[in-house]
């Protein structure tokens, strides 16, 4: 049996509020079913090929983890030695199937391929996920930084708090989704005024296999009283271009008072692929979010972020960039709610789009009745490389409030000829004069990527041409 | 002493969207020569310096350009500047988020790769580029700038003019290289354009005042007008344009 909705053998089961919250998001999603091209909060996203009944979701890795250690495996797996790259039940981390006492992957100057591809070039704490799954172990994470897999937060019921409390799955169906298959995913806890000191990453590595999976991603980040971290994912892929499998992923993050967290992330997944995310922030005052998600890869590809300006002096910064080709569509969704007085927000989408792309941005400001002295500001840019590259742009201002500052701004164009020829006449080629406009387009985003290393590390993708 | 032609233009016709701009235009320009074509407003000058830099929009409906001998019509606009022609704006286009550095870069090196040369490495190249900022009162600061952007006029040209020096094309043409300049940015422009007389290198100076003739002395003086040379002299017809203007040669038609 395919599809999203499959009967799957979950960890935990046994936990009457972790399986009430997937028995939930299963009759949700059941209620709600997929978007159609009539449900507003979607009807630009072309959901038509997203393709759903092949999807194949792969047997849980913490049931298997548990089998796995009783059997003590293939013989070839070691946490602690080697490459210290894990890989459940495949073999060998080469990608082979070895013989015991063959595997290579010990011997000096080993490096497993899959570090190889995934070099995160700044320094940082980085954790796996292969398809979906996390591959222990975890890096040492300084003190005052808590992180575990969700599963066992849900355990030590460090989760319970939060989990499924931040992001409402009323109306979102993929969020729902999320809920019902709830199992894979990080817990990370800041405690109170640590400053964590390095960018903490999660990369999500699909590769190609012969089958289409679906898999869901659930993380859970607290950030405590005065904490501050920088969290970036990076979901990548290698393999066959035309692996079509769903990333389907829902961020749940709470920060507290003077808390500050700046969340990067990159999209570059297969150009088949599907890839529909959603962020939650719940701020409480003085607390600070950067967001700056650039999409370049998928088929579909939504990133969602809604905040949550909770209490007073919260600001946000959601800014994002996307570079497209192809057939894709890319869609930016922002949802700002300004809910006590003075919070603030601004916004920065800029948007490269060629071929038959489709390019989204629905940008929603509300501004609650008791919300004064607000201050809510978005712009959104796109760049049309051809005369079929198609742009849809939804900005909406729901302002309850008197005495509030908002504004938002949409506009696109092509590349003026006349700069076009300015370089051309001093010998650039038209084509890289075209790819040097294109840069300069998105830099402007990209500069709002305050830590240069992961600047530099996300400007390197977004002028990168496209596969 | 036997002359090599660099620019030949014979017969040509342009139109752009359709209305004929250029008609029956002659000129042939030799090394180390410089030309000055003058002409009302309204001439079709830009057009001229346009359809020899192979500006997108313009269409020759006969007669031909060559280059050193070679066939400009069919070559691409980044050819024709790789080839050595470069065009001086008479409004530098503004092009914002590319520093001046970047910009310089690629153009030199794209030209270099054209010849066969190697691409300088970023070392070689700031230093190249500091060193002829400095001779045109360049900063380093300038060269951060993204190209053209918040420029003065005098900046502009000034920035037109490194890049001239930093290409060193065979031919140069100028278009109203003069205007929206005050007299000391004037001469600043005029010293860049002297400098780069050496006897080898050929340039066109397409303008509607004598101003800039008085600082850069042309060989052969054109007036243009209504699509094609109507009179040639030496620097003197300058000096008659600018006693007597362009009326006798506008009811000429």
């Amino acid at each position: 049996m395919g599809g999203l909705v499959q009967k799957v053998k979950l960890f935990g089961e046994y936990i009457p509020w972790l399986q009430a919250m997937r028995d939930k998001g299963a009759l949700t999603f059941d209620d709600l079913g997929l978007p159609t091209p009539k449900t507003e909060a979607w009807k630009y996203t072309k959901l038509r090929d997203l393709n759903t009944d092949d999807l194949v979701i792969e047997p849980s890795n913490f049931l298997a983890e548990m089998r796995v250690t009783a059997e003590e495996a293939c013989g070839c797996h070691h946490e602690d030695e080697g490459c210290g790259c894990h890989h459940h039940g495949e073999g060998c981390c080469c990608g082979h199937h070895h013989e015991e006492g063959e595997c290579h992957c010990h011997e000096e100057g080993h490096v497993c391929e899959c570090q190889q591809k995934l070099h995160v070039p700044f320094d940082a704490y980085v954790i796996h996920f292969e398809k979906g799954k996390m591959i222990p172990p975890f890096p040492d994470f300084p003190r005052g930084v808590e992180v575990m897999n969700l599963m066992e937060a849900v355990i030590t019921e460090d989760a319970k708090e939060y989990l499924g409390k931040v992001a409402d799955i009323k109306l979102h169906p993929f969020a729902a989704l999320n809920n019902a298959y709830m199992e894979e995913g990080i817990y990370l806890c800041v405690h109170k005024n640590v400053k964590v000191d390095k960018p903490i990453v999660l990369i999500n590595h699909t590769k190609s296999g012969e089958e289409n999976i679906f898999f869901n991603i659930r993380n859970l980040l607290v950030l405590e009283q005065g904490a501050e971290a920088e969290f970036v994912e990076w979901y990548n892929y290698t393999g066959a271009v035309k692996s079509r499998y769903f990333a389907n992923v829902v961020n749940e993050i709470v920060l507290g008072k003077n808390a500050k967290l700046s969340h990067y992330k990159l999209q570059d997944e297969a150009f088949k692929a599907n890839h529909i995310a959603l962020s939650v922030v719940k701020q409480k005052a003085d607390s600070n979010y950067h967001n700056f998600c650039l999409q370049r890869g998928a088929n579909i590809g939504r990133n969602e972020v809604k905040v949550l300006l909770t209490d007073e002096n919260a600001s946000a910064e959601v800014d994002a960039a996307y570079i497209m080709s192809g057939w894709a569509t890319l869609d930016t969704t922002t949802d700002i709610l300004h809910l006590s007085p003075r919070t603030f927000s601004s916004q920065l989408v800029k948007g490269v789009v060629g071929g038959e792309a489709k390019g989204v941005f629905q940008g929603k400001i509300h501004i609650a009745k008791d919300a004064v002295q607000t201050e809510g500001n978005q712009l959104h840019r796109a760049l049309l490389l051809s005369d079929t590259a198609e742009i849809d742009v939804k900005p909406e201002l729901e302002i309850f409030a008197d005495d509030v500052k908002c504004s938002h701004g949409a506009a696109s164009g092509e590349l003026d000829e006349n700069q076009l020829f300015y370089m051309q006449s001093r010998g650039i080629g038209r084509e890289e004069a075209k790819q040097i406009l294109i840069d300069a387009y998105l830099e402007e985003a990209l500069d709002k990527v305050k830590n240069p290393e992961i600047r530099a590390w996300l400007s390197d993708y977004a002028h990168a041409p496209q596969e | 002493m036997t002359k090599t032609p660099l620019l030949e233009i014979e017969d040509l016709h342009a139109k752009v969207a359709d209305k004929e701009i250029i008609k029956g235009f002659n000129l042939t320009i030799n090394e180390g020569e410089v030309h000055a074509i003058m002409g009302p407003n309204g001439a079709g000058k830009s057009t001229l310096s346009n359809v020899i830099c192979g500006k997108p929009g313009y269409e020759i409906t006969s007669g031909s350009i060559r280059f050193k001998g070679k066939d400009l019509t069919k070559m691409s606009a980044e050819d024709r500047a790789r080839e050595g022609i470069f065009l001086c704006m008479q409004y530098p286009v503004e092009i914002p988020g590319v520093a001046v550095t970047t910009f310089l870069k690629h153009s030199i090196n794209a030209v270099r790769k054209y010849h066969n040369l190697p691409e300088l490495d970023t070392m070689e190249f700031v230093k190249m580029v500091r060193e002829e900022g400095k001779k045109l009162g360049i900063d380093n600061e300038m060269l951060k700038r993204p190209v053209n952007v918040g420029f003065s006029g005098g900046e502009k040209k000034r920035l037109e003019t490194l890049q001239m020096s930093i290409l060193k094309p065979a031919f140069a043409i100028f278009d109203e290289a003069d205007s929206g300049l005050d007299v000391d940015a004037l001469k600043v422009v005029a010293e860049g354009m002297n400098g780069l007389r050496d006897g080898k290198r050929s340039m066109l100076i397409i303008t509607h005042y004598q101003r800039l003739l008085q600082y850069v002395v042309p060989d052969f003086v054109h007036v243009y007008a209504d699509g094609h040379i109507v009179k040639s002299g030496d620097k003197t017809l300058a000096a008659e344009i600018e006693k007597d203007g362009y009326a006798a040669y506008t009811r000429e038609k």
